[in-house]
C-alpha cells in the first residue's frame, strides 16, 4: 500500500519505497521510481511539522503544525492543527485521500474564530499546498506510471550512490515538462529533484537536508523546496515523530477538528 | 594682423570638415536613444528611492491592458476562448512572466455555500452550453474582485492585464503585442492600452516627428535666409553654422556615451533658433559695409566685419551659454545634459561664425550684392521711418507694454502644470480613444499606489486598520476621476462574505483579528498567494492600496493624494505612515521637480544675464534695460499659456530657456550698435536711426527666419511639437518687438550714452 497525501508525510511515501525487485537484476527507470514509491511506510504517524516560508527579500515566516496520519488501505486520513502563529492557533485541516485515482480528495477546514467547518473542494492537483512551494503532486500524489522514466546516469551525491532519473509526463499539458531525480541506491530515497516548467525552464529544486531511520522506516525529516523563478523557498521539517502508535479512528473526525489540540 | 591669419582660411575649412567627419563617425558608432522614462528620473531623490523600493516589495509594475469587446456580451464560447488564448499567448511571451498576466481565465474564484468552500478557476475548458455559460455569468457577477475589474459591468468588455518590467517596453515588443491582438479581431474588437504603451509610444513618436519636421524647418529657413541675405553663399554658410554645430554637439554626446533623451531632440531646435543669428548679423553687417564701400576688397570686408561684430557676437554667445548652463541646477539628468550640450552647441556656433564664415568669405569670395535701383540712401529707408514712429509714440509703447504685462501676469496666475503623458497625443488619436474606452468600462488606466507602513508585524490584520483603509478607499472613490481601488481589505471582505454563504451583509471587515488572520491563512492555502503579496507584505506590516484613476494628469492625481492624505492622522494613531509610489506618482514628482528646476534656472539666468550685461557695457542701467525684452518675453510666454489653457510641461517649460537665449541676443546687438553710433555721431536721433538701420534690420531678419522656420512645426502631427513651434515663433516675435520698441524707447528716454541735451 502506498501513502499518498498532502504533506510531508506523503513525501515519505513518495521517496521511500518497498524493494520489489531482487538485487542484481538490471533496473529500468520505472523500476527505480516504483521502488521509491512502494516502500515500507508506517501505518500511522504523529509529528510536529515546522513549515518555514522565505520570500525573495529574505522575509521568513514560520508555521507550527501538529499532524496525525493513518493509512486505512484504500484511504489515507490526515488531520492537522495549527499551533503557531498564535492568531491561527487551532485552525484545523483534514484530508482524506483515496487510492482510486478517479476519486478526488475530501478536505475540510475549520476556523476556530468562525466556529464553522467548511468542506473544501479543490479540483487541481497542481495547486500549491498551503501557500508553500510544494504542489499537492510534489507531495506524493503522482503515480510512477504517469511519467516515462529514464536512467540518465549513476553518480555520487552527498557521498551516496545515486541513480539520476529523468521523468517526462505522459500528459503533455502537465505543469512540469520534466523532472530529474537523484535516488539513493538501496535506501530508495530521492535525495534531490529538479523541476522544469512547461517551457522547459528550470523552475524548482527539492533537496533533502536530513533523513533518519525511524523504527526501520527511512524518513525524510527536513526538506527544502526552492523556486528559482520566484526566488521563494519552503522548508519543511518533521519533529517528535512517533510511528505505529495506534492512532484511534476518532482522531479523523469533524468533532476532533472543532475540539482542537489541547 | 587679421589679414595674415586669413591665409590659413583653407586650413580652417579643412579642419572644420575633419571635425565634422569625426563627429559623424562618433554619432554613427555610439549614439543611443533612451526611451525608458525611468532613466529620466532622479533616482536618488527620496520619493523615487521610496517608490522603487515599494515597487519591489509589492511587485508593482505597469500593465499593458488588452481589452476584448463583444457588443453582444462576452459570455459566449468564442469570446471566452479568445480571452483564454490571448492570456496563454501573453504568458508564453519571453518579455512577460507567467504570473504577471491576469484575466478572467487566470483569476481565482472562491465561492461557498453553507457547508462548503469551493476554490477554482472561473473556467478552464470553454463552457459549451447555455447553462454553463449562465452559471459562469452568475459567478462573475457575484464576485466583486472580478466584476467591474476584469469584466465590465455591462458585460461587453473583458480585459487582460500583462504587467511588465519598466525596461521591457520597446517598439518591437509593442508591434508584437499589436500583431497578437490583431489576430483575435472580429467579431470582437481588441484594444491595446496602458501606461507602458503610452510612455513607449511617446518616447518613440516625439523624436520621430522631429526627424520628419526638422528638414522642412531647415528648408523654410533656407528660403527665408535667401530672401533676407540675398546670397546663396551667405545662406549656405549661415546654415552650415547651425548644422555643423548640431552635428558636433551630437558627436561629442555620442563620444561621451551620453544617450539621446527625448529633451535632447530639442537641441537642434535650439541651435537653429540661436545659431542662425550669428551668420545673419555678420553677413548683414558685411552687406551694409559693401554698400557703403563699393569696391572694397575681401580682406577689407572681412576685417571690418570682424572688428565691428566680434564683440556683440561673442557677448550674445556667452549670455546664451550662461542661460543654458544654468540648467545644470536641475535635478533631472536629461535636462542637465540638455543645458550643457546646448551650451556646447552655442559655443561651436560661435567658433564657426567667427572662424568658418570669414574663412569661407576669403576662400569663396565676397557675396554679390543685389543691385538696387538708385544710390545707397539710408535716410529714405523703412528703418528710418520706423525709428521716428517709435520715438514719436514712445509713451504709447510704454503704456502698451504695461498693459501687455498686466494681461500676461493675469495669464500667469492661471498657468497649470501637467504631468500627463496622454495629453501629448491628439484627442482623437487611437491611443487616447482606447484609453477613453477602457476608462469608460473600467476603473481607470492610471494607477496610484498608496503604501501604508506599520511599525510591527501583523499590523495589517487589525480590524480597525482594514476598516480605515476601506474608508479611505470609499472616500477617494467619491472623486469623479477615481474609478476604483483595491486593497487587502477587499480580500478580507470577500472572504468574510464567502464564509457566510455569500450573504451580502457579511461583505464587511469582521471585528475579530484572529478571524481575519484565519481568513488570510485560508486564502493563502487555497487561492494564489501571489495575489496577496501584491497588496500586503509577507509580515503583514506594510500594505499597498491601489487606486485606478481615469486621467493621468497632475490635477487628478493631486486631488486623490489630497483626499488620501486627509487620513494621515487617523493612520498615525494606528501607528501607520502613508507613502505614495508607482509610475503615476513618480511622473507627478518628476514634473514638479522639472518645473521647479526650470523656473529656478530661469530666474538664475535672468540674474546672471543682468550681471553680464552690466559688466560688458560697464553700466548697471544697461544691464537692466537689456533684460527688458527677455523679461517681457518670459512673462508673455507664460501668460499666453495661462490664457490659452496650455499646461506647463517639460517641453513648454524648456521654451522659456530659448526666450532668454535669443531675446538677450537681440538686445545685445542693438545696444552695442547704439553705443558705437552714439560715440561716432553724438546725435541721439541719428544714432537711433542708424542702429535701427543696421542692427534693427539684422534682428528683423533673424526673427523672420526663425519665426518662419518654427511656424512649420505648427503642421506637425504631434501636439507637443505643435505647441513648441507656436511658442517659439511667438517668443521670437515678442523678443524682436520688445527689443525695437520698449527697450529702444527706454534706451532713448534714458539718455544713456548721451550727456544731457542729447549730445555725447
Amino acid at each position: 500500500m502506498k501513502l499518498k497525501t498532502i504533506t510531508t508525510f506523503a513525501l515519505i511515501g513518495f521517496f521511500l519505497g518497498l524493494t520489489v525487485l531482487t538485487a542484481g537484476e538490471k533496473l529500468t527507470g520505472l523500476d527505480v521510481m516504483k521502488k521509491v514509491y512502494y516502500r515500507p511506510a508506517p501505518k500511522d504517524m504523529e509529528a510536529d511539522l515546522i513549515m518555514i516560508l522565505i520570500n525573495s527579500s529574505g522575509d521568513k515566516r514560520v508555521r507550527k503544525i501538529k499532524q496525525f496520519v493513518k493509512d486505512y488501505g484504500k484511504v489515507e486520513k490526515k488531520i492537522m492543527f495549527f499551533l503557531a502563529p498564535a492568531d491561527v492557533r487551532n485552525t484545523s485541516f483534514m484530508n482524506w485521500s483515496y487510492d482510486d485515482p478517479n476519486k478526488d480528495d475530501d478536505q475540510w477546514i475549520y476556523l476556530p474564530a468562525l466556529k464553522k467547518i467548511k468542506r473544501i473542494s479543490s479540483e487541481d492537483k497542481s495547486d500549491y499546498f498551503m501557500g508553500s512551494d510544494f504542489t499537492y503532486d510534489d507531495l506524493g500524489n503522482r503515480l510512477p506510471e504517469e511519467d516515462n522514466h529514464k536512467i540518465l546516469r549513476e553518480e555520487k551525491l552527498n557521498g551516496e550512490d545515486c541513480y539520476v532519473i529523468e521523468s517526462t509526463p505522459r500528459d503533455p499539458d502537465y505543469m512540469y515538462s520534466k523532472t530529474i531525480t537523484w535516488v539513493v541506491k538501496g535506501k530508495w530515497i530521492g535525495l534531490k529533484r529538479k523541476f522544469y516548467d512547461e517551457d522547459g525552464e528550470f523552475l524548482k529544486e527539492l533537496t533533502v537536508e536530513k533523513y533518519d531511520n525511524i523504527k526501520g522506516y527511512w524518513m525524510l525529516t527536513r526538506v527544502k523546496m526552492h523556486n528559482v523563478q520566484k526566488n521563494h523557498t519552503t522548508i519543511m521539517e518533521l519533529r517528535n515523530i512517533k510511528v505505529d502508535i495506534g492512532i484511534p479512528d476518532r482522531m479523523f473526525t469533524e468533532r476532533m477538528m472543532k475540539r482542537g489540540i489541547r | 594682423m587679421k589679414r595674415n591669419l586669413l591665409k590659413f582660411s583653407w586650413l580652417v575649412l579643412v579642419i572644420v570638415l575633419l571635425i565634422t567627419a569625426l563627429a559623424f563617425v562618433s554619432v554613427k558608432k555610439n549614439s543611443r536613444m533612451e526611451t525608458n522614462l525611468d532613466k529620466y528620473m532622479p533616482q536618488n531623490h527620496p520619493a523615487f528611492i521610496y517608490s522603487n523600493q515599494a515597487e519591489k516589495w509589492f511587485n508593482i509594475k505597469d500593465a499593458i491592458v488588452i481589452a476584448v469587446e463583444n457588443k453582444e456580451g462576452i459570455f459566449n464560447p468564442s469570446t471566452l476562448k479568445k480571452i483564454k488564448d490571448l492570456t496563454k499567448k501573453l504568458q508564453k511571451m519571453r518579455e512577460i512572466k507567467k504570473e504577471d498576466v491576469t484575466s478572467l481565465y487566470t483569476a481565482d474564484n472562491i465561492v461557498a455555500s453553507e457547508g462548503s468552500l469551493d476554490v477554482k478557476k472561473f473556467y478552464k475548458r470553454i463552457p459549451g452550453n447555455k447553462e454553463e455559460l449562465e452559471k459562469l455569468r452568475k459567478e462573475v457577477e457575484d464576485n466583486e474582485m472580478v466584476f467591474g475589474r476584469l469584466v465590465s459591468k455591462d458585460e461587453t468588455v473583458a480585459i487582460i492585464l500583462a504587467r511588465i518590467d519598466d525596461d521591457t517596453f520597446n517598439q518591437n515588443f509593442y508591434k508584437k503585442i499589436l500583431k497578437l491582438a490583431r489576430q483575435y479581431e472580429g467579431p470582437e474588437k481588441i484594444y491595446v492600452a496602458g501606461r507602458p504603451i503610452v510612455e513607449g509610444t511617446l518616447a518613440y513618436l516625439m523624436p520621430k516627428d522631429m526627424k520628419r519636421m526638422v528638414p522642412i524647418v531647415i528648408l523654410v529657413i533656407v528660403v527665408v535666409l535667401m530672401l533676407v541675405l540675398g546670397s546663396l553663399k551667405n545662406t549656405f554658410f549661415t546654415l552650415m553654422v547651425v548644422l555643423l554645430s548640431t552635428v558636433w554637439t551630437f558627436g561629442l554626446m555620442a563620444a561621451l556615451h551620453v544617450p539621446i533623451y527625448a529633451v535632447t531632440t530639442m537641441i537642434p531646435v535650439m541651435l537653429i533658433a540661436i545659431g542662425v543669428a550669428y551668420g545673419i548679423h555678420l553677413y548683414t553687417h558685411l552687406t551694409l559695409f559693401l554698400k557703403e564701400n563699393p569696391g572694397a576688397s575681401r580682406e577689407e570686408g572681412i576685417e571690418d566685419m570682424l572688428t565691428q561684430m566680434w564683440k556683440p557676437v561673442l557677448m550674445t554667445a556667452v549670455t546664451t551659454m550662461v542661460g543654458f548652463v544654468s540648467l545644470v541646477t536641475s535635478q533631472v539628468y536629461p535636462v542637465k545634459y540638455f543645458g550643457l550640450f546646448s551650451a556646447f552647441g552655442v559655443f561651436v556656433a560661435l567658433l564657426l561664425s567667427l572662424g568658418m564664415i570669414p574663412a569661407a568669405i576669403y576662400v569663396f569670395g565676397l557675396p554679390k550684392i543685389r543691385k538696387k535701383e538708385g544710390p545707397h540712401r539710408p535716410e529714405e529707408s523703412f528703418y528710418y521711418r520706423i525709428t521716428d514712429k517709435i520715438i514719436g509714440g514712445r509713451y504709447i509703447v510704454v503704456i502698451a507694454t504695461a498693459l501687455l504685462l498686466a494681461v500676461s501676469f493675469y495669464g500667469i496666475s492661471r498657468v497649470w502644470i501637467s504631468s500627463s503623458f496622454l495629453a501629448k497625443f491628439e484627442k482623437d488619436s487611437e491611443i487616447r480613444k482606447t484609453d477613453r474606452f477602457i476608462n469608460q468600462h473600467f476603473g481607470g488606466t492610471t494607477t496610484l499606489n498608496v503604501i501604508l507602513e506599520g511599525k510591527e508585524e501583523d499590523t495589517m490584520k487589525r480590524p480597525e486598520v482594514l476598516k480605515t483603509i476601506l474608508e479611505m478607499q470609499r472616500e477617494a472613490e467619491k472623486l469623479p476621476m477615481v474609478g476604483n481601488s483595491f486593497s487587502l481589505g477587499d480580500f478580507v471582505k470577500r472572504m468574510n462574505k464567502v464564509m457566510h454563504a455569500d450573504k451580502k451583509e457579511y461583505e464587511t471587515i469582521p471585528d475579530d483579528k484572529n478571524l481575519i488572520a484565519q481568513y488570510l491563512l485560508l486564502y493563502e492555502m487555497s487561492g494564489d498567494p501571489e495575489n496577496l503579496w501584491r497588496v500586503v507584505d509577507y509580515k503583514y506590516k506594510k500594505a499597498n492600496v491601489t487606486f485606478q484613476l481615469k486621467s493621468d494628469d497632475s490635477k487628478a492625481l493631486k486631488e486623490a493624494i489630497k483626499v488620501i492624505n486627509g487620513f494621515k492622522d487617523k493612520f498615525k494613531k494606528l501607528g501607520i505612515e502613508i507613502h505614495f509610489a508607482g509610475s503615476g506618482y513618480k511622473a507627478l514628482v518628476f514634473t514638479d521637480l522639472l518645473l521647479e528646476g526650470q523656473i529656478k534656472s530661469l530666474l538664475l539666468s535672468l540674474l546672471i544675464v543682468v550681471v553680464l550685461l552690466t559688466i560688458m557695457f560697464k553700466k548697471l542701467s544697461i544691464g537692466l534695460i537689456g533684460s527688458i525684452p527677455i523679461t517681457i518675453t518670459t512673462a508673455v510666454t507664460f501668460g499666453v499659456m495661462g490664457l490659452l489653457n496650455i499646461p506647463l510641461s517639460s517641453t513648454t517649460a524648456l521654451i522659456s530657456s530659448i526666450a532668454i537665449g535669443i531675446g538677450i541676443d537681440y538686445a545685445i546687438h542693438f545696444i552695442d550698435r547704439y553705443r558705437i553710433y552714439a560715440h561716432q555721431t553724438g546725435d541721439k536721433l541719428l544714432t537711433s536711426r542708424l542702429t535701427m538701420y543696421h542692427s534693427g534690420r539684422a534682428i528683423f531678419y533673424n526673427a523672420l527666419v526663425v519665426i518662419a522656420g518654427f511656424m512649420v512645426l505648427i503642421f506637425s502631427v504631434f501636439p507637443p511639437n505643435r505647441t513648441l513651434g507656436a511658442l517659439v515663433s511667438m517668443n521670437m516675435m515678442v523678443s524682436f518687438l520688445g527689443t525695437i520698441t520698449i527697450m529702444f524707447a527706454i534706451l532713448y528716454m534714458k539718455n544713456t550714452y548721451f550727456k544731457k541735451g542729447g549730445k555725447a
